[in-house]
């Protein structure tokens, strides 16, 4: 169980901003398969293998989910995979 | 043109006066597309003194005009929406991120675009530059590919077909017979050649990532 749901008091403002959010990086015809992979492994910390499975799933399902995490988290990876150039968004995880 | 290669640590790519200047053109054009003063000008003369008041005022001004998602779809690529589905989050990201984002494209295009104004064919870029290059060369190929309406991978593989086929046409001297849009070859043809130095970057920082894990 995560340990933080336990401090939070019930119904207040920081319970609700600790729901789990996603971050989804979607395929694109411009972005290079290694490119991405050393992206997913450099600011994920995925080993090479792990970020290559994350990569071919962007290529071949045409999306990925890569991280997941309170929103203010989210909206940090969503903004550094916008920096690198891949399409990425966020929702709320089982949407 | 050559692709980088490795030299010393350093990634070294090969240009020639006529690839530079082409070069260096799209990256000023996508930093002026970002919102960038034009490269190569003093900021002094463009930004006259201000005070902290004016300071604030256009950093409101800024605020405001980010809430909005960008019309132009090759800027809208580069700030994509960060929730199609939820427009209250997507708006409170493009507040938070759209200016940061903005003047870190900026800056990286702004020092691609000072190497590539330096003399000689040779552009060198370190190793610790090479990610920041490589996401530069990103942006540049999206805005590109934004262009040449590239939405999926089949378009991706219809470009280079068209490109093979007007090589063809100016190899036979069938130019004429040329079905394509010359301006759409020309993008494309820029377009493959930085797909092909970004590769060749990434080769770099790959290999020089496992040659430090060897050690």
């Amino acid at each position: 169980m995560d340990s933080q749901e336990q401090l939070e008091p019930e119904g207040n403002v920081a319970t609700r901003l600790d729901d789990a959010w996603v971050t989804i990086v979607w395929n694109d015809p411009v972005n290079l398969m290694s490119y991405v992979t050393h992206v997913f492994q450099s600011y994920f910390g995925f080993t090479r293998q792990a970020a290559e499975a994350r990569m071919q799933e962007v290529h071949e399902n045409g999306k990925s989910v890569v991280s997941s995490g309170g929103r203010e988290k989210m909206e940090v990876d969503v903004q550094a995979m916008h920096g690198y150039g891949l399409w990425a968004t966020m929702q709320r995880s089982g949407q | 043109m050559r692709g980088f290669t490795e030299r010393d640590g350093v990634a070294v790519a090969e240009l020639d006066e006529d690839e530079r200047a082409v070069v260096a053109r799209i990256v000023a054009d996508v930093g002026l597309l970002l919102g960038g003063e034009a490269f190569g000008m003093h900021s002094e003369p463009v930004r006259p003194e201000r005070d902290e008041a004016d300071e604030i005022f256009a950093h409101l001004a800024g605020l405001e005009d980010s809430l909005t998602e960008p019309d132009d779809p090759a800027i809208l690529r580069l700030l994509p929406n960060a929730a199609p589905t939820d427009r209250e989050v997507a708006s409170e990201f493009r507040r938070l991120t759209e200016g940061e984002l903005r003047d870190t494209k900026v800056t990286r295009l702004r020092k691609m675009w000072e190497q590539l104004s330096e003399d000689g064919p040779e552009w060198e870029v370190e190793r610790q530059d090479a990610m920041a290059t490589a996401a530069a060369l990103t942006d540049i190929r999206l805005v590109l590919a934004s262009r040449l309406s590239l939405d999926s991978d089949e378009d991706a593989d219809r470009l280079h077909t068209e490109i093979q086929l007007a090589e063809h046409a100016l190899d036979t001297d069938a130019e004429d017979d040329l079905m394509v849009d010359p301006e759409r070859v020309w993008l494309g043809m820029l377009y493959q050649a930085l797909t092909w130095l970004q590769e060749s970057l990434v080769t770099f920082v790959v290999s020089s990532e496992e040659g430090e894990r060897n050690e």
